[in-house]
């Protein structure tokens, strides 16, 4: 084609008169440039068979990607690698760090590198490319929310492949810290085109990103493990419904979906749920009716009257159906659950049965809560056994979870009414009133966010239910500076045994991930590691092993 | 024969004006079916039913139930009336507004006339729908914000036509005649210059309605309006675009047209009295 059109473009040129040859061959090297194109297009068709095309949620397009500015922090391979990461059991590996140690006193941590590996630019990853990454981070910790390095005292190479890390005072959950941050180099790194063009050392590099559109990466050759199979993929930002179209019509490879889409069919594609340690539980608010002073002085009435009971909340816990309620609003996928999923290691729900309706009517009734006048709803002192359940309104799902729980609860007698508002208005309504929350990280410091009782009001979204256990407190604190990984742990099991009797939050379900997957396409299921919080992006987490099937 | 013809023309029973007062009751024995049935509806006629979830338009559902498994006819039925006491209410106060600003710039002339045109040209000056999404986020967004939204902004056409009719016979001579007899312009304006304007108000009014139920259900359909829970037009119609395109139809289809349907008859009783009130074409 590219030849004909040539040919073509000469005979024109002695025959045409010379006043015309300028336009002519302008217009001929546009046709040629368009041939040229064209192709090149053919040429990538050809090799359509190494590259995918993949909707996973909106997660990650309207921020940077730049790791020093808290792109990308979910712990996995993707563009970057931090010191270590989470494998499918939930444990701590080296990354790329070989191993790493922590002293006696838990202040310091020394990690070694792996050597030989290189930046997608060719350079070599060292210690003080680790250590420059650290301290950029660290000067300009108001940009990255996503990773804080507050605990951080001092970070050096102590050789070309050894870095330590001395903390100001004791932070077990730092592990987690150094498994979110990626390591950029120290030679190339530049703030300004990191947003978009981000050099680092992971299985994929990127090719173009247009934020709010589209992420092209390309298989990184001279990955250390070996380059991925596939050798491009191309992330798509739409709507959900629009994705789902996209996906009928045979334009994408994998596509994330609403739990309520999982009952339709897709030809060429199969529906994938995959695990997920990501709780959604409604936050009761534990105390009385009061009022607080806020941080600048202003008044802030809490508490709500109903949940502030602990019969009530106990009987909510027991009382709902959870499968259920699972049924009715997700389509029956996610798993009961009352409290953090167990492939946390530092999990430990206390399990017990649900949906015991005489034992939560019982205990209702033996606290006061008796329906006087015939309504259905009961009363106690003249109040009504009622409130609010406040969900955010860009997520659907969450109203239907809290729709459920409000129709399943009618028959304990209580009465919940579900609205759907804003996050600013929940930040605020969260102190009188029910919330739907989404929980799921490796890092336990979520139990120190939602238990400690300091957190209340003073940190946005900390603590919603105001509750209150200095033992719960003080456990937290031992947790946080425990010497030990182990003896963290242990610490943090025993405040979810702490708090367990006290149902501040009606936990309900550990929800899966929806995926439809074209059939060609081999998301390597083993290698999938629970996912943590994240609309969908996590299905990447393996991307470096995904195989297209012959 | 011209005879003939005469007195023939009494017998067609559908002669314009029974066909134009036919359609405009019919618009509003539609409307007040809807509001009424609507307000006295039970919430559980549209309550929560998880066992029919997804069911298509059947006899037991005529439009059919959505994801969880509300009846779609009873729920576009409470959401049409709840659009339509928005409505009322809203051009009601537009109007009244309409009215008064109208008779103030056209009687008291001088700064006044000038402050209302610039009010009137800064209102349509902004697109009507971010005013309209300004102001509800402003008012706290939900039932309170669109009402609010829409009864504040639907006055600056009426104001124009009011101020235009009330010029025209300010320097009549009767008018005059009152103005010398000791007689207040509040007088005035109340005495001569209502009942003047009154057919172009009330046609106004109609044909705001319309305006008005399309902009609550735009602003709710946009996220500014009634929140998930109440049931509106707008709500149910943006609920059904997360399930189209998995073949529900019968979640647009339907409350869309009950919505058309509304806003058209309001529309045809608009034109329709336009043309029984305007002395010109009143009888032809």
């Amino acid at each position: 084609m590219k030849r004909s059109c040539g040919v073509f473009c000469v005979i024109n040129f002695w025959m045409k008169k010379a006043c015309i040859l300028c336009c002519l061959a302008l217009i001929s090297a546009g046709m040629l440039a368009g041939c040229n194109g064209k192709g090149k297009e053919k040429e990538k068709e050809k090799d359509s068979a190494d590259s995918i095309v993949c909707y996973v949620g909106h997660g990650f397009w309207d921020s940077s990607l730049d790791p020093v500015k808290g792109g990308f922090a979910y712990g996995y391979d993707f563009i970057y690698n931090a010191l270590v990461r989470v494998n499918a059991q939930s444990e701590y590996e080296g990354d790329l760090a070989e191993s790493w140690e922590i002293s006696e006193d838990a202040l310091t941590y020394t990690y070694k590198l792996k050597q030989g590996i290189h930046f997608q630019d060719g350079s070599g990853l060292t210690a003080e490319d680790v250590v420059f990454t650290y301290e950029t981070v660290m000067a300009n910790q108001g940009q990255n929310e996503k990773v804080d390095l507050s605990q951080v005292a001092q970070v050096e190479a102590l050789d070309e492949y050894t870095v330590q890390f001395t903390l100001k005072e004791h932070f077990s959950p730092f592990l987690d810290s150094t498994a979110q941050l990626g390591i950029v180099p120290s030679d190339g790194y530049d703030s300004d085109s990191y947003d978009r063009t981000p050099v680092g050392t992971g299985p994929f590099r990127v090719v173009q990103y247009d934020m709010d559109q589209q992420l092209i990466v390309e298989a990184n050759e001279d990955y250390f493990e070996g380059a991925p199979q596939i050798q491009r993929v191309t992330f798509v930002d739409m709507d959900n419904e629009a994705a789902f179209s996209n996906a009928r019509s045979g334009q994408l490879d994998v596509v994330m979906v609403q739990p309520s889409y999982v009952a339709e069919t897709i030809e060429g594609m199969h529906a994938e749920r995959l695990e997920t340690m990501d709780v959604r539980n409604i936050s009761l608010p534990c105390r009385e009716p009061e009022m607080l002073t806020g941080a600048d002085g202003e008044e802030i009435a809490v508490g709500n009257p109903v949940t502030s009971d602990l019969s009530v909340r106990k009987a909510l816990s027991i009382g709902v159906n959870r499968q259920e309620v699972i049924d009715n609003a997700f389509n029956g996928v996610g798993r009961p659950a009352k409290g953090w999923t167990d492939n946390l290691i530092w999990g430990n729900t206390k399990e017990y049965e649900d949906s015991k309706t005489e034992e939560a009517r019982q205990i209702l009734e033996e606290s006061g809560w008796i329906d006087t006048d015939g309504d259905g709803i009961r009363e106690k002192d003249g109040i009504p056994c009622a409130f609010e359940i406040y969900t955010p309104s860009d997520e659907p799902d969450r109203y239907l979870l809290a729709a459920a729980v409000a129709e399943d609860v009618q028959k304990l007698g209580i009465s919940i009414e579900v609205k759907q508002t804003t996050w600013d208005e929940i930040a605020v309504k969260s102190y009188t009133q029910g919330v739907v929350w989404g929980f799921g990280q490796y890092s336990p410091m979520v139990i120190d966010n939602q238990f400690r009782s300091e957190h209340f009001i003073t940190q946005t979204y900390g603590n919603p239910s105001g509750y209150q256990n200095e033992t719960a407190d003080r456990l937290i604190e031992e947790a946080i500076a425990a010497n030990s990984q182990a003896e963290a742990v242990a610490a943090w099991k025993e405040v979810q045994n702490v708090y367990a009797g006290d149902y501040p939050y009606l936990y309900l379900v550990n929800i899966e991930h929806c995926y439809f997957v074209s059939d060609r396409l081999d998301i390597s299921a083993d290698t999938q590691i629970p996912h943590p919080h994240g609309h969908g992006i996590p299905i990447i987490c393996n991307l470096k092993d995904w195989k297209i099937k012959e | 024969m011209s005879r003939k013809s005469v007195s023939r023309k009494p017998e067609i029973f559908w002669n314009r004006r029974r066909k134009i007062l036919f359609t405009v009751g019919a618009a509003f024995v539609y409307l007040l079916a809807v509001l009424a049935a609507g307000m006295l509806m039970s919430p559980e006629r549209y309550g929560i039913n998880y066992s029919a979830k997804f069911t298509a338009p059947c006899l037991e559902h005529p439009f059919g139930t959505d994801y969880m498994g509300r009846d779609m006819f009873f729920r576009s039925i409470k959401g049409l009336s709840n659009s339509i006491a928005v409505g009322a209410l809203a051009s009601a106060v537009s109007s009244l507004i309409a009215l008064a600003l109208g008779l103030t710039a056209a009687l008291k002339g001088g700064i006044a006339d000038r402050f209302v045109n610039w009010c009137v040209d800064l209102c349509m000056g902004i697109p009507h729908l971010i005013l309209l999404i300004l102001i509800s986020f402003m008012m706290g967004r939900g039932g309170r914000g669109v009402t609010a939204a829409v009864a504040l902004t639907h006055w600056p056409e009426l104001t124009r036509l009011v101020r235009a009719e009330a010029l025209q016979i300010r320097s009549a001579r009767y008018v005059q005649a009152s103005y010398r007899m000791g007689k207040t312009w509040f007088q005035v304006a109340k005495e001569h210059m209502v009942p003047q304007v009154l057919p172009v108000y009330l046609i106004g009014v109609v044909l705001l309605f319309p305006h008005a139920i399309m902009h609550e259900a735009a602003v709710t359909f946009l996220g500014f309006g009634f929140p998930a829970e109440i049931p509106a037009i707008g709500v149910i119609l943006s609920e059904s675009m997360d399930y189209i395109t998995t073949g529900k139809w019968w979640m647009a289809v339907f409350p869309g047209l009950m919505l058309l349907a509304a806003v058209m008859l309001f529309d045809a009783a608009g034109e329709n009295l336009k043309r029984l009130l305007n002395p010109n074409s009143g009888n032809e």
